[in-house]
């Protein structure tokens, strides 16, 4: 058995993580509607029992939770409520003539023009003539723009029941002492390293601070072995969204010799009913590291293959 | 101790594998009114709320709370939003009877929803992985399940057969739920037949994904009798949590189902689980999960579940049936699901179930839980 000392690593880099994943959204009927006649160049309220109005057009009132008793066609001009700059835009909140609320879009004037108070009027896109709220541009000041009305929707179209959606997450996340050592240690010496429980000499994997049975400190670092036992497995033969490989393969959970714990990682097959019977519960297995420089991340190992008996 | 605290009105939505006519609020808002009318009560007898629903990414609005208050009118109250993975709606319902017991609310409403349709299901379980070690290979739930299952036949013997027995008895049993929208009859051997998805799990071991709501009014034993004369008591509940990767952990078992089940039982005054219950209702992301259930529920002894269910005790007719509203299989809103199994069980205990009524049903077993052992709960329902 050979020690290690305790080293930390001098340099802290974060771990660039992307969550991506794309969208199908609902937006109920009243707001379906309100995007459904963007392209009509309507702008759609909601009427509530009360007489106000609501605008874009909501399915539930904000005040007691009632449904509007119809949908409206809000005026294109309105009053200005606040700004803020943002970047080189102006954003500004615009209560439309007749509604009781105020929504954000953008004011298309200069900063020094702009004052709370103001009369605006929607102006259209000429590019955008899709179902989205920026088929109208923004707002544009109207100082004699007269007061407008709300009238009955005639003949509204079928609402939207679904609008795409794309999400781009972005994280930076820390190492910390111990993660840090660790994928140092894969990415320099191509060996996985974890630290001693704080009671036996087999290594937690991922290493940690603090041993998760007693809530003791752990104990010194240890080399594990690229060799070691499926602890559980399973064939993945469907395809989902983010899959980095064809199927099938194997998800197998391995606990490398040396280790206590378990890592996850893939063993490539070449059919799902032979697999069945050749990769278990119990069955050993070694990693294969990627040939070329190593970026200090679990994917270092490309894959683990079964040891042959 | 606390206020007795019994369910009083229940409600849920016609489940759908996509519901393209109502926004998420106005899912919600279906189950409320419901849960409401069934209640005889308004928003306005309302104390507090309980919103819950699963993790953010499955359908892209942070803080759904926010757009939930206005579209079920709860304007004012007192609202807590929870979430707890696919145990987010019995997490919720435990959070709400802490509220009753303890005397801080007299009528609790607690509503769960998912809307599965708009998101990336796995992938957005994928990230509950941790991001430097593990996260680039997961397979969301499924592929985790599986590899566990696998190694559970080998040490419990929980067979592909035992698993598919489940997953027929359930999706049969859901051909007569009103609520379900996956209803077809299948055998055991169309499930075995079935396409690998994650081996050993098979395309008909897995629910359907689903949107969906579910409600109940949570009520003390002061002013229950305002909305039924047969509330479901809550005898006990409990809901337990482990860690993920620590040494000692075979995920064999779940140590926190066995945990959460003595001390229900205990609350309960249950010694003998498979005589006293007359009807339990669990929540089986894929079918080999129930065996699990059996044995940490103290139904069977472990290794006995496969044997549990080809003896066909858990059938409909047998002496301890299980799901007999078709579980997870009918439908999977998966953040209601936990709220939807209460209701099943609570409406058995109200001898007004709709799917199959179980006869006499005064004893009743819930079980949920997010992940494949580590979040797990469990509640004791009776008349």
């Amino acid at each position: 058995m050979l020690y290690a000392p305790d080293t930390s690593p001098i340099d802290l880099p974060t771990f660039h993580s992307v969550i991506s994943l794309p969208y199908t959204l609902t937006p109920g009927r009243c707001a379906g509607t309100f995007l459904a006649e963007m392209p009509n160049r309507r702008i759609v309220g909601s009427r509530f029992a009360d007489g106000s109005v609501v605008c874009p057009a909501q399915d539930f009132s904000s005040l007691d939770g009632e449904e509007p008793e119809a949908l409206v066609q809000a005026p294109e001009t309105g009053t200005l409520t606040g700004f803020t700059r943002v970047g080189t835009d102006v954003i500004g909140l615009i209560r439309l003539d007749g509604c009781a609320n105020e929504f954000p879009h953008r004011i298309l004037a200069d900063l020094p023009a702009i004052a709370v108070g103001m009369r605006v009027a929607a102006r259209w896109s000429d590019d955008d003539k899709g179902t989205s709220i920026l088929a109208i541009e923004g707002f544009v000041p109207a100082p004699d723009a007269p007061q407008g009305e709300v009238k009955p929707l005639v003949g509204p179209a079928e609402p939207l029941g679904v609008i795409p959606y794309a999400m781009a997450l972005n994280y930076e996340h820390a190492y910390g002492p111990y993660y840090g050592r660790m994928f140092d240690e894969i990415r320099e010496g191509g060996r996985v390293m974890g630290v001693r429980g704080s009671g036996g000499d087999d290594a937690l994997l991922p290493p940690r601070e603090i041993d998760d049975i007693t809530h003791k400190r752990t104990g010194t670092w240890k080399a594990c072995a690229d060799t070691g036992t499926i602890r559980a497995c399973s064939i993945i033969n469907m395809e989902v969204y983010g899959q980095t490989r064809p199927v099938p393969y194997v998800y197998a959970e391995i606990v490398l010799d040396g280790a206590s714990t378990r890592m996850i990682h893939m063993i490539d097959i070449d059919d799902l009913e032979s697999a069945k019977k050749s990769i278990k519960p119990g069955t050993r297995v070694r990693a294969i590291w990627t040939k070329g420089e190593r970026k200090g991340a679990v994917s270092d190992i490309e894959r683990f293959e079964v040891i042959d008996a | 101790m606390g206020r007795e605290v019994g369910i009083v009105g229940v409600g849920q939505t016609n489940h759908a594998r996509r519901r393209t006519d109502v926004s998420q609020a106005g899912l919600v808002r279906e189950a409320v009114d419901r849960a409401l009318a069934d209640a005889r009560l308004s928003m306005d007898d309302i104390d507090t709320v309980v919103i819950a629903s699963g993790p953010v990414l499955f359908a892209a609005v942070n803080q759904p709370e926010k757009w939930v208050v206005d579209a079920i009118g709860a304007q004012g109250k007192s609202v807590v939003r929870l979430t707890s993975g696919g145990g987010a709606g019995f997490a919720g319902a435990l959070a709400g009877y802490y509220q009753v017991a303890g005397g801080y609310s007299d009528r609790t409403l607690v509503v769960a929803y998912d809307k599965l349709s708009e998101g990336q299901l796995q992938y957005s379980i994928s990230t509950l992985y941790d991001p430097f070690w593990g996260r680039e290979f997961a397979v969301g739930i499924m592929g985790f399940s599986a590899a566990y299952w696998r190694a559970r036949m080998d040490v419990l013997g929980h067979t592909e057969e035992a698993a598919a027995m489940v997953a027929a008895k359930n999706r049969n049993n859901a051909l007569a739920n009103p609520y379900a929208h996956q209803k077809k009859a299948v055998t055991v051997e169309d499930v075995l037949k079935s396409k690998p998805l994650c081996w050993p799990i098979k395309l008909l071991d897995v629910p359907p994904i689903s949107d969906g709501a579910a409600a109940i009014v949570l009520a003390n034993d002061k002013v229950a009798h305002h909305s039924t004369s047969r509330p479901a008591w809550i005898r006990g509940i409990a809901y337990c949590c482990e860690a993920d990767n620590a040494a000692e952990r075979s995920l064999l078992l779940s140590e926190p189902l066995a945990i959460a089940s003595r001390q229900v039982y205990r609350a309960a005054g249950i010694t003998n689980p498979r005589r006293q219950f007359d009807v339990v209702e669990v929540q089986e992301p894929y079918s080999c999960f129930e065996l699990n259930y059996y044995e940490s529920l103290g139904l069977c002894p472990p290794g006995q579940a496969a044997e549990l269910v080809a003896s066909g005790a858990t059938q409909l007719d047998g002496d301890i049936p299980v799901n007999p509203s078709g579980g997870c299989m009918g439908a999977n809103p998966i953040g209601a699901v936990g709220v939807i199994r209460l209701i099943e069980a609570a409406t058995q205990i109200m001898g007004r179930n709709e799917t199959h009524q179980i006869k006499d049903a005064k004893m009743a077993l819930v079980q949920s839980g997010g992940g494949w052992a580590n979040l797990r709960g469990c509640a004791v329902l009776s008349a």
